[in-house]
């Protein structure tokens, strides 16, 4: 459930998957790519050997035409299997997820066990699985031994989450994944926070708010 | 208040007392006391608010948390002031993020082994239980095999010893047979020399010289006695005959007074001089069982029971009782004689345990006694007093 106070709507999204699969990057980007009315700094947490120890974090938001703050508080996981207590933590609360699989076809177990941890952490802490709003991005298509999409999409079929490929490093699919996530979610808490008949917000709005861009007409 | 590592915090927490104590006088040096900072509801965590003169944001993500104020200040040195505070909060919410996620991962972490280690606990217990189940069964299998193996070994013997019986009994019969038959012509014969007597005229001198008369009386005395004793050995033949059924090995439906006489028939012939054996026995139903075993059980037990009483060296007597009640047939053989000392009893059912001389006895009397017993689904308990005698007590259950 996202956090309402007084004038201000606070949705946590969360970044889950391997180590190593490019989680921080994808946050790095977005806080380069994305300019949307309010743009907090990036915060890092201590890092070991440049892989994240507790998570990251990067707040932005804008304002809806009743004056309500949408907030968003992007998370990273760390992704080290050892890490799992902090990996249950984090995830904690969380209002969607954007689950970043590596793409190496060496790491393609890697992928397996940490999707089956993101199913038994959500149910550990405390989150419906089944209907949490989830995208699936396969990163780090740049790479020679990616795994080719058609063998992925024909493997994903009869997954209800969308299928976003990208490549972090290059900033390609980064937003897309996001815009994703972002539908998703709006989708999912709009009636409940009457995002749309109180707030005058409707998706296209919602999602164009969050990047920073200009509404469809 | 939630202790959640990624709630919004609140100026007051990051800015402490101990904080504001040695930032407070830094800022008030800086601005000569005309500085105030403010929390989100108006609050004044430093220096006094008044409402008049220069604002400024204390924003730490998106929005404010709270203000900077100061009546006279130039606005540059607010905006500074500012970027330093702006870094100092940064700085203390990242630890306390840092520091309340860290528990809330602990927390996790040791929630997730006590729920391990509860696993891991149950498991053992499992384990513990299931071990503990299979080596009680290996010990009773061990016991039933080795139980098994002893009246393998008893069923062995006595067919052994039955098909000797047989045969000694079947060789004796025949020169028996012959030795009793001529035995008899010659009684005959010798009445035809009591006839001769009386026609032999001048010879009586010589009749009476050889005494003839004694030779003919004493002759037919000898002959009578030799008959009753060829006449014994012919019974007792029979009786081993009998009684060493053994190869007879299906079950029959038989009563068990018959064997306890049987038992005591043969055991009389044998008995040490001043031991008798008296039988009380009560009717009793019936029991399917082998009867060659019973017989071999219930001969054992008397001849243990007379040997205790020779071995105490006096006159005794073995007495044996039968009776039944609903449950079924209890049998009892009691002597008075030497008993077993608490040691002897503890091992009386041992194979090969014998406090006999070498030679006298194997030890397996009372084993194969109580594998008998058991092999009919019965009991056997000992009761003995040093001097005093020992009862043997048999208990066989009666299908209702």
């Amino acid at each position: 459930m996202p956090d309402s106070e007084a004038g201000k709507l606070s949705f946590k999204l969360v970044y889950y998957g391997p180590a190593q699969s490019g989680k921080t990057t994808n946050l790095l980007r977005l806080h380069e790519q994305l300019s949307p009315e309010l743009k907090g700094e990036m915060m890092t947490l201590e890092t070991q050997d440049d892989r994240t120890l507790f998570f990251d974090l990067l707040p932005f938001g804008f304002r809806a035409p009743s004056g309500l703050l949408i907030k968003f508080r992007l998370f990273t996981v760390p992704g080290q299997v050892a890490h799992d207590g902090t990996r249950k933590a984090v995830l904690s609360r969380s209002d969607g997820v954007v689950f970043v699989a590596d793409s190496d076809r060496a790491q393609e177990t890697n992928n397996a066990e940490s999707f089956q941890t993101l199913a038994e952490n959500c149910s550990r802490v405390g989150l419906d699985f089944e209907h949490l709003p989830l995208v699936v991005q396969f990163n780090k298509r740049d790479l020679p031994t990616a795994v080719p999409e058609a063998e992925i999409r024909a493997r994903w079929e009869s997954a209800p989450w969308p299928l976003v490929f990208a490549s972090a490093l290059r900033g390609d699919g980064v937003e897309e994944s996001f815009e994703a996530l972002l539908r998703s979610t709006y989708r999912h808490y709009a009636e409940s926070h009457e995002l749309a008949s109180r707030h005058g917000l409707d998706e296209d709005m919602f999602v164009a708010g969050a990047l920073g861009r200009q509404a469809a007409p | 208040m939630s202790d959640n590592f990624d709630r919004e915090w609140r100026l007051e927490e990051l800015l402490d007392a101990a904080v504001l104590d040695r930032i407070g006088p830094a800022l008030d040096g800086l601005l000569a006391g005309d500085v105030a900072i403010v929390g989100i509801d108006g609050t004044a965590l430093w220096g006094v608010a008044t409402g008049e003169g220069l604002r400024e944001p204390l924003v730490l993500e998106l929005e404010p948390v709270g203000y900077l104020h100061s009546r006279q200040a130039a606005q540059a040195s607010l905006k500074a002031i500012r970027c330093l505070l702006e870094q100092l909060l940064r700085t203390q919410a990242r630890y306390k993020m840092a520091s309340n996620l860290h528990l809330e991962a602990v927390a996790e972490d040791f929630e997730s082994l006590r729920l391990e280690h509860a696993k891991l606990q149950e498991s053992e217990a499992r384990y513990k239980a299931l071990s503990a189940d299979l080596e009680n069964r290996v010990k009773a299998q061990i016991v039933q095999l080795e139980e098994r193996q002893q009246m393998l070994y008893e069923a062995e013997r006595l067919a052994t010893v039955g098909q000797l019986a047989a045969g000694v009994a079947h060789e004796v019969n025949n020169p028996l047979g012959f030795v009793r038959s001529n035995l008899s012509t010659f009684q005959n014969y010798l009445g035809k020399f009591a006839q001769l007597k009386a026609t032999l005229g001048e010879g009586e001198a010589a009749w009476r010289r050889l005494d003839l008369d004694f030779v003919l009386e004493d002759g037919q005395d000898l002959l009578t006695d030799t008959l009753k004793g060829i006449d014994r050995i012919a019974r007792i033949v029979a009786e081993l005959k009998s009684f060493s059924n053994v190869d007879r090995a299906s079950e029959e439906f038989s009563d068990l007074n018959d064997s306890l006489h049987h038992a005591a028939n043969v055991i009389e012939g044998q008995l040490p001089s001043g031991v008798s054996i008296r039988l009380n026995l009560l009717p009793l139903p019936g029991l399917v069982c082998l009867p060659g075993h019973i017989n071999q059980m219930l001969l054992n037990l008397m001849r243990n029971a007379a040997q205790a009483i020779a071995d105490a060296g006096r006159s005794g007597e073995v007495r044996v009782s039968s009776e039944a009640d609903e449950e079924g047939i209890t049998i009892r053989i009691q002597d008075n004689g030497v008993g077993m000392k608490p040691e002897q009893l503890a091992r009386a059912f041992e194979p090969f345990y014998t406090t006999r001389p070498v030679g006298s006895g194997a030890g397996l009397g009372l084993s194969t006694v109580r594998n008998i017993v058991l092999a009919h689904s019965g009991r056997i308990t000992l009761e003995s007093e040093p001097d005093a005698g020992t009862t043997v007590t048999l208990f066989f259950p009666v299908p209702k």
